[in-house]
């Protein structure tokens, strides 16, 4: 049975079935659900830890955003641990993290953000007459709306008008958000 | 939209009503560390806006985004400067 834990096939979809029950927030991802889909030749007292096993490697792997060298070093030591994992294990897991890293990333990303989240972004500039009983003056403007939302919840949308002196404003003091970026950006 | 090239300025507003922006504040900050990512090391623009709508009532709304995302925010808002311009 435990040639059965050991054989690599079955780990690649565990551990996509766990990353997508910790880090996307896939509901219905039960034990019940990997071990008959999965392993259903192995008991499920076998089943179990070996599932918390692998659930804590990821953990690991996903919290300490780790890279590549991080990574080795880290299976290395689980492979010569008493009851850790197999040097193929330790393959399928090195090869799940490289392909699934920057999703996983994304999702504790979002994961961390409580307050909106810039989702979309549209403009259009019209040009605009005044009132017809007054001297024509084209005023143009520009309409910006603006798409957002909290993580799971449905989008709000703003619509913003801008003369062009207020765009004008506007984009000097994004400029100051750019300066302070590439400071940021300089130091790291 | 982060990821999403310059788009093409098509506006289908979703929104029933157009608000001026009365003032924005705005941040940059590093989210460093969660309960669910010990090292999380990500970057972020936060912004707070102050809108008012056609009955002169002041909304607050605040906004965040990645730096790809602002990045793209700011090269849209300097296309519409552009623009705003030669109409």
């Amino acid at each position: 049975m435990a040639g059965e834990l050991e054989g690599s096939k079955s780990l690649s979809g565990l551990l996509s079935g766990l990353a997508q029950d910790a880090f996307h927030g896939h509901p219905g991802i039960t034990e019940e659900l990997l071990h008959s889909q999965l392993y259903p030749e192995v008991p499920l007292e076998e089943f179990r830890p070996f599932l918390a096993k692998m659930r804590g490697i990821l953990k690991s792997i996903a919290s300490a955003d780790m890279d590549f060298n991080q990574l080795e070093a880290f299976l290395t030591a689980q492979t010569k641990k008493q009851g850790g994992i197999t040097c193929e294990q330790a393959a399928v897991i090195s090869k799940f993290w490289k392909s699934h890293k920057t999703r996983i990333r994304e999702s504790l990303v979002n994961q961390s953000r409580w307050d909106n989240g810039l989702r979309g972004l549209s403009w259009r500039v019209d040009g605009k007459s005044q009132s017809r009983h007054s001297a024509q003056i084209d005023t143009p403007v520009a309409i910006i709306e603006l798409e957002f939302g909290k993580s799971g919840q449905e989008s709000e949308f703003l619509c913003l008008e801008f003369d062009e002196v207020k765009v004008k404003q506007t984009l000097k003091r994004l400029s100051e958000v750019e300066e302070s970026i590439s400071t940021l950006m300089q130091a790291a | 939209m982060a990821e999403s090239p310059l788009r093409e300025p098509v506006l289908d507003a979703k929104s029933e009503v157009t608000c001026q922006l009365i003032d924005f504040q705005w941040k940059l900050g590093m989210a460093v560390s969660s309960d669910q990512c010990r090292s999380l090391k990500y970057p972020y623009v936060a912004v707070m806006l102050k809108v008012a709508d056609h009955s002169g009532q002041v909304n607050s709304k605040s906004i965040e985004m990645t730096i790809p995302q602002f990045q793209n925010f700011y090269r849209q808002f300097k296309e519409i400067a552009a623009v705003i311009e030669t109409v």
